[in-house]
């Protein structure tokens, strides 16, 4: 599926523009940046129409994740999943006993599980996670990171995976796309990526 | 004043008609003004507060100007309107608990709009967004938003209540207070301390500060509640 040439502003500054981008399912893209440089602005236009097939569904899981008034396990039975799945999906994530539980009692970390869980439950063509695993502890990011890439292959999905953490994008991702001030400064495989950057700006940010 | 509490308490007891009628006029009033209120002012307050169309600055503009109108302007809006010389005249509501109704709708509308305006604002972007990722449906997008806004709901209604109740100006110039027929409490206080008749008038401050009371209660609970949640 291609992305169209996608140019954003906020009061004449130009906070994104990017070019038509192609996304193959199965795959995991990792939009890596430094704060700033419009990996949610890229993912909120292309949820927003950006694709050019608007047959394709896509999911989109913002940054600030938000809990319905209602329990846990509901939250992920809103994805359509039958109540088999989401059990599943909630147990891999070490939620199985919080899940008749009020989903606005979780702390961040649970509410970052909740809603990956939630997202997962739902078949979508392309799917874009904005930081899923920001707030999670180590054992949950790395079981967050192997479901993720289980979905991509699975569910027969491109993967847009927006995060901070070279390691992760290492991990799972297939190619990596390095956004720096709104611009897409490179595209490639992912590893490659990471061990030799071609720019000055990605392999600052990288080698942070 | 000892003597003046005492008797109003023994009038509370013996189930005083006069009291018992105005608490029935107060509460039938009361109570149809705020739920009308609530049904007009949730989905008016959760439009302004989550959608954008042309002209919801003007409305929300006049919405909140109307909140601070003052119950005596709108007393006088509906008397222009319905008394013997007014345009509305034919409808023959002048006195009557029904145009104390829609003068109390009027004046508590807006409080339950601008209330749920402020709330739905504040919590609409994360809903709808996390919605629409989700890949829900509009209408299932609008059910989720007012779950979330359930408890809001329910303090404007008891904002509202608390409001008609108390309020005084509008029904006394449309209601004209008259004993049996449009007298409630506020008005009632007014007539029976203009009389002199202490007893009755500390009686339904009694009873007005009770029900204060009662919604003070709720609502702290409800609040506490609230809390909990998040």
């Amino acid at each position: 599926m291609k992305s169209k040439a996608l140019k954003k502003e906020y009061g004449g500054r130009v906070v994104l523009d990017v070019p038509e981008m192609e996304f193959e399912k199965g795959r995991v893209y990792a939009v890596m940046g430094a704060n700033g440089s419009g990996k949610t602005t890229f993912a909120r236009e292309l949820v927003s129409g950006g694709i050019e097939d608007k047959s394709v569904r896509t999911g989109y899981m913002p940054q600030k994740n938000y809990p319905f008034r209602m329990s846990v396990k509901k939250n992920v039975l809103l994805s359509g999943v039958s109540e088999e799945e989401a059990d599943r999906l909630l147990s891999r994530l070490g939620m199985a006993q919080l899940a008749g539980e009020n989903a606005k009692k979780l702390s961040g970390g649970e509410t970052a599980k909740l809603a990956l869980a939630r997202i997962l439950g739902k078949g979508f063509d392309l799917l874009i996670l904005d930081e899923p695993t920001a707030s999670m502890d180590v054992e949950s990011t790395l079981e967050s990171e192997k479901m993720i890439r289980e979905y991509a292959e699975d569910k027969n999905a491109a993967v847009i995976l927006i995060t901070h953490s070279a390691g992760q994008a290492y991990r799972i991702a297939d190619e990596l796309i390095f956004l720096h001030k709104g611009m897409l400064f490179e595209k490639g495989p992912a590893k490659d990526t990471i061990d030799d950057p071609k720019t000055e700006e990605a392999r600052k940010f990288i080698s942070l | 004043m000892k003597t003046a509490i005492r008797k109003a308490i023994s009038l509370i007891l013996s189930k005083d008609a006069e009291l018992l009628n105005v608490l029935g006029t107060t509460v039938r009033m009361s109570l149809s003004s705020s739920l009308v209120a609530l049904l007009l002012g949730v989905p008016l307050g959760i439009l302004l507060g989550t959608s954008r169309f042309r002209g919801k600055n003007v409305i929300s503009v006049i919405n909140r100007t109307f909140m601070a109108m003052p119950p005596v302007v709108c007393g006088l809006l509906f008397y222009i309107l319905f008394s013997g010389v007014g345009p509305l005249r034919a409808f023959h509501l002048m006195y009557s608990v029904k145009l104390m109704i829609l003068a109390q709708i009027a004046l508590i509308t807006p409080i339950v709009a601008g209330n749920m305006e402020s709330f739905s604002a504040s919590i609409a972007a994360p809903v709808m967004e996390t919605a629409k990722g989700l890949g829900l449906k509009k209408g299932k997008t609008f059910l989720l938003l007012m779950n979330e806004c359930v408890f809001q709901i329910f303090f404007a209604f008891l904002l509202a209540f608390s409001r008609a109740i108390a309020e005084v100006g509008a029904v006394s110039m449309v209601g004209g207070a008259i004993a049996w027929k449009t007298n409630v409490m506020t008005t009632s206080i007014m007539e029976y301390t203009n009389k002199g008749d202490m007893p009755r008038a500390m009686g339904l401050g009694i009873i007005l500060m009770v029900i204060a009371l009662i919604v003070n209660v709720i609502t702290h609970a409800v609040e506490k509640k609230v809390a909990r949640e998040k």
